[in-house]
């Protein structure tokens, strides 16, 4: 591929979830996800992600990935 | 009929055939064992074969899979989006068939969740759209979408901006000759100032990051900024963007968002870059939209 990767791609699923949720083709199928799941979805992220920093706090461990270096 | 059975998951649309050993490989690669992982809560494994294949129709291409109506039926769907962990499998899924599919040929993504009853309902769909469809892949040849997020650490960036601001460092001076009540509103005064300055600079780099880096490309949008509480960040996000860029001005575009990094990385500001990305943000391309509409008028 010729493509240059700015970063290593290994995607966090916020990033797909930013993309593939309420854009890309929105058509009227027979069945699709309203506006109100894709809430729900990031309502259910926010848990997700609040739960297992609640969880590395109680082993621990720092969650706070070390800030990123810029450039 | 077999396919009252199952539905059928829309994935992407292309102009031409995907590679049999490309679709042969996703289907290998989906339902290989061991990627259900535990704790995934039942009704989960599928019953229908995952065979990703395309659906041949007005010269395009519908990438396909059929899936359970347990799982994907209007019913089990809206159980399912309350799971995270389903949530996780199968948006990843998604992107991994079109980014796939994208290594080859020029793709259209669909949004997450597109499924039909039938194929007769994908074919429906592709004659009603299929014109479009065709205008806007040709439009998207030779593109790819990349998408830059810039956080703000305003602690940082909040120290710097005094440094430079003349009327706050003044206030400083102000603050330390006064008395106890009169130092407390001056503080007061002085913090609603440090806001104001903040926010003014914060969006003006903003626009400025975003202003250059739209010159390299040939369209550009400006989406929602996402709270902390998912981006798992310290800092918090000030622009949330993604840019249609030609292939042999990628190049350009990473040259630019390198200065950026550079000139404003000492401001507190830090910029993620990501791509090449299925072009889920331009698939109503803007010189379309406004046809589009005309035509529906008349």
């Amino acid at each position: 591929m010729d493509d240059i990767f700015l970063e290593s791609k290994d995607v966090t699923l916020l990033e797909i979830l930013d993309r593939v949720l309420d854009k890309g083709v929105i058509i009227s199928g027979d069945i699709v996800i309203s506006l109100a799941d894709v809430d729900l979805i990031y309502a259910g992220l926010r848990v997700l992600l609040s739960s297992v920093e609640t969880m590395e706090r109680l082993r621990g461990a720092p969650f706070a990935s070390p800030m990123q270096e810029p450039g | 009929m077999k396919q009252k059975e199952s539905l059928i998951y829309l994935y992407c649309v292309t102009k031409r055939k995907p590679d049999r050993v490309v679709i042969d490989a996703l289907t290998g690669s989906i339902s290989a064992p061991g990627e259900v992982r535990e704790g995934m809560p039942r009704p989960f494994v599928d019953e229908v074969q995952e065979k990703i294949y395309p659906i041949y129709s007005q010269g395009l291409y519908a990438i396909v899979t059929m899936v359970s109506p347990i799982e994907f039926g209007e019913e089990g769907l809206k159980n399912n989006l309350a799971n995270m962990k389903w949530v996780e499998k199968n948006v990843r899924r998604h992107e991994m068939v079109v980014e796939n599919i994208m290594e080859n040929m020029t793709v259209l993504p669909f949004k997450f969740g597109t499924i039909f009853k039938t194929e007769d309902g994908v074919k429906k769909m592709l004659a009603e759209r299929g014109a479009d469809f065709k205008k806007t892949i040709a439009f998207l040849e030779g593109k790819g979408e990349w998408g830059v997020k810039i956080y703000c650490d305003f602690k940082k960036f909040a120290a710097s901006a005094i440094k430079e601001d003349k009327e706050t460092k003044d206030l400083d001076e102000e603050i330390s000759a006064s008395g106890k009540g009169k130092a407390y509103l001056l503080k007061k005064k002085q913090d609603e100032l440090i806001k104001s300055v903040v926010t003014q600079k914060v969006s003006g780099y903003t626009r400025d990051s975003f202003e250059r880096l739209k010159r390299t490309s040939l369209e550009a949008k400006i989406n929602k900024t996402l709270p902390k509480e998912v981006t798992e960040k310290d800092e918090d996000m000030v622009l949330n963007a993604a840019f249609l860029i030609d292939k042999n001005r990628v190049k350009a575009f990473d040259d630019v968002l390198e200065r950026l990094k550079t000139e404003y990385s000492d401001k507190g500001l830090v910029f993620e870059g990501s791509g090449p990305w299925p072009p889920y943000n331009f698939c109503l391309p803007k010189i379309y939209d406004r046809r589009r509409m005309h035509e529906r008028v008349t």
